[in-house]
């Protein structure tokens, strides 16, 4: 896999050198922060605090903020015309693909670390289970992953930001509504098939109580290399049109 | 082992293209070209747009594979080395690709590294320098000028030191300064790499290269040097000829005996005389001129240049 690290590299560059990644990041601050805040002030009076809390939240933001993240990946390349460079130096498709997965996972991965921040504020303030918070990152972290490998996969398959937002967004809210199918079918096998399926499903059933689960991290998993898979074929097939 | 061994081999020839095809579906961009490039030649591939002539490229750098037909850069076979092939070979495509967001510096470092360069640093700076874009190095790419992005373009496809360089339509779309320069950057080159160079534009191939493939329709249809195709493919003799008070058919009237009279057409005040065979005829026009009665004030050699050569091959198809 020669040039998946130099490929990281770039597009880690790339992140930290291009103003609409900070803006990316200054929304998904300002989000979780508010979120934080009111949950905070509620449970002040009404209730005990949620380990999950930020976590359980970021798995309705990532539909957004997993297409935001990846949708320039490959389209960008594709528009200016680097991906016909990069597909005559020596790398293959898979490398090329790769870097920039890890790339975007890694850049998650320091936003994820930003909310570090407020679990700091709740243990000043009260005595979070703190084993439950981490399965709860553990989760968000490749729930994260799923999302990112779906959006690099839509960005392979047009040159058009937008157009790859916009429809990795359409998957994800598919696959996101998927678990509130599941619990409004009368029939139980069936919606336990449906819940099998949809990418809430595999977070809010398991790591959002504080539970590891094979079955869930092979669900993300398998999102992921299936999602690759299909991203480097796609980038392979401009070599045959 | 072996691979270094049939490299050496056959070191010579750098470009070696056989019967190479590329079809989409129905369409056949490139219909079995031959051609080869032997070490430190350059070879412009001519012909109008649509020729093929970008498809070849993207063959033999390694971009897309061919239907059928084989070619081998350095000696290794395009298809089964490919990866050998592309450390081996520098390519600019017809739209520079850039990076808008990356320093120049960082652009080009990011392909030396991409391609394997060890001292990618030190290699950086002497390629920018080359260009002439080391003042600019800390520029964010989309700053740059239309010539400058050429200029980084061909850094990028020179910073590994490649055995073979590409270069697709290098000179469209910047001004004749810039023309100029990168054309001297090609020549220049030409003394260390094998240069595969594509043009639509005659009088560039003329100046810049050793030998020139003609290519239509996805077809070589003449190859040789500039000089040598001149005289394969001219055939008979042009010349200037001013006739004093004389129109046209007056003029054929007194000119259609001369020996080998192919046709006569008017330019500016005068009229173009071809002859199908390369006997001088300049005796004959001016006793006929002034047999007739008429005043002859010019007679002249007009050379056939390569874009007359060039439009009646074409035109032939």
């Amino acid at each position: 896999m020669a040039g998946t690290s130099i490929i990281f590299r770039r597009e880690v560059y790339q992140y930290f050198t291009t103003p609409v990644s900070y803006f990316i990041a200054a929304g998904f601050l300002l989000l979780t922060g508010l979120y934080f805040n009111g949950d905070v002030a509620y449970s002040i009076t009404r209730k005990a605090i949620n380990p999950a809390l930020i976590p359980d939240f970021m798995a309705t933001l990532m539909i957004l903020f997993g297409p935001l993240l990846t949708m320039r990946m490959l389209a960008e390349e594709e528009r200016e015309g680097t991906l016909e460079l990069l597909l005559t130096a020596p790398a293959s498709d898979a490398a090329i693909v790769i870097g920039k997965y890890l790339a975007a996972w890694f850049y998650y991965t320091l936003l994820l670390a930003l909310t570090f921040s407020y679990q700091l504020i709740v243990v000043q303030i009260s005595q979070p289970d703190l084993s439950h918070t981490f399965c709860a990152y553990i989760g968000i972290w490749l729930y994260g992953g799923a999302t990112l490998a779906i959006g690099i996969l839509f960005s392979s398959l047009t040159e058009n930001q937008v157009v790859a937002a916009f429809m990795s967004l359409a998957t994800l809210v598919f696959l996101y509504l998927g678990d509130i199918a599941g619990q409004i079918v009368a029939n139980l096998d069936l919606a336990r098939v449906i819940r099998q399926l949809s990418i809430l499903g595999h977070y809010s059933t398991s790591f959002s109580y504080g539970l590891v689960r094979a079955e869930d991290v092979a669900y993300f998993a398998g999102i992921i290399v299936i999602m690759l898979f299909i991203a480097i074929r796609v980038v392979e097939s401009h070599r045959w049109r | 082992m072996r691979k270094v061994w049939i490299s050496r081999l056959t070191a010579q020839k750098m470009i070696e293209v056989q019967n190479l095809t590329k079809q989409y579906g129905n369409f056949t961009a490139v219909n079995g070209i031959t051609f080869e490039a032997q070490a430190g030649e350059i070879v412009g591939l001519l012909g109008p747009n649509g020729a093929g002539k970008t498809t070849t490229m993207r063959m033999l750098t390694g971009f897309m594979p061919p239907t059928s037909g084989t070619a081998k850069i350095a000696g290794f076979d395009i298809f089964d080395d490919s990866m050998e092939v592309r450390k081996r070979v520098g390519y600019l495509p017809e739209r520079v690709p850039i990076y808008p967001d990356m320093t120049v510096r960082g652009y080009v470092d990011f392909w030396a590294r991409l391609r394997g360069v060890k001292n990618s640093k030190s290699q950086v700076t002497q390629v920018l320098e080359r260009v002439h874009l080391l003042d600019r190095q800390k520029t964010l790419v989309r700053n740059l000028s239309k010539g400058m992005r050429q200029r980084l373009g061909l850094a990028q496809a020179l910073v590994h030191d490649p055995e073979v360089i590409i270069l697709d339509e290098p000179t469209i779309g910047i001004d004749p300064q810039q023309v100029i320069e990168v054309r001297d950057s090609v020549r220049e080159l030409g003394k260390k790499h094998t240069i595969l160079f594509s043009t639509h534009i005659l009088s560039e191939a003329e100046q810049v290269c050793d030998r020139v493939v003609i290519i239509n329709k996805g077809q070589i249809i003449a190859e040789g040097t500039p000089a040598n195709l001149r005289q394969k493919l001219q055939r008979g003799n042009s010349l200037y000829v001013q006739i004093v008070g004389a129109n046209l058919a007056q003029a054929t009237d007194m000119l259609s005996g001369v020996a080998g009279f192919e046709s006569l057409t008017a330019q500016g005040e005068g009229y173009i005389l071809r002859t199908r065979n390369s006997n001088d005829v300049r005796g004959q026009i001016a006793e006929r001129v002034v047999q007739s009665g008429y005043r002859l004030v010019e007679l002249r050699p007009v050379a056939m240049t390569l874009e007359d050569i060039f439009l009646d091959l074409v035109g032939r198809e």
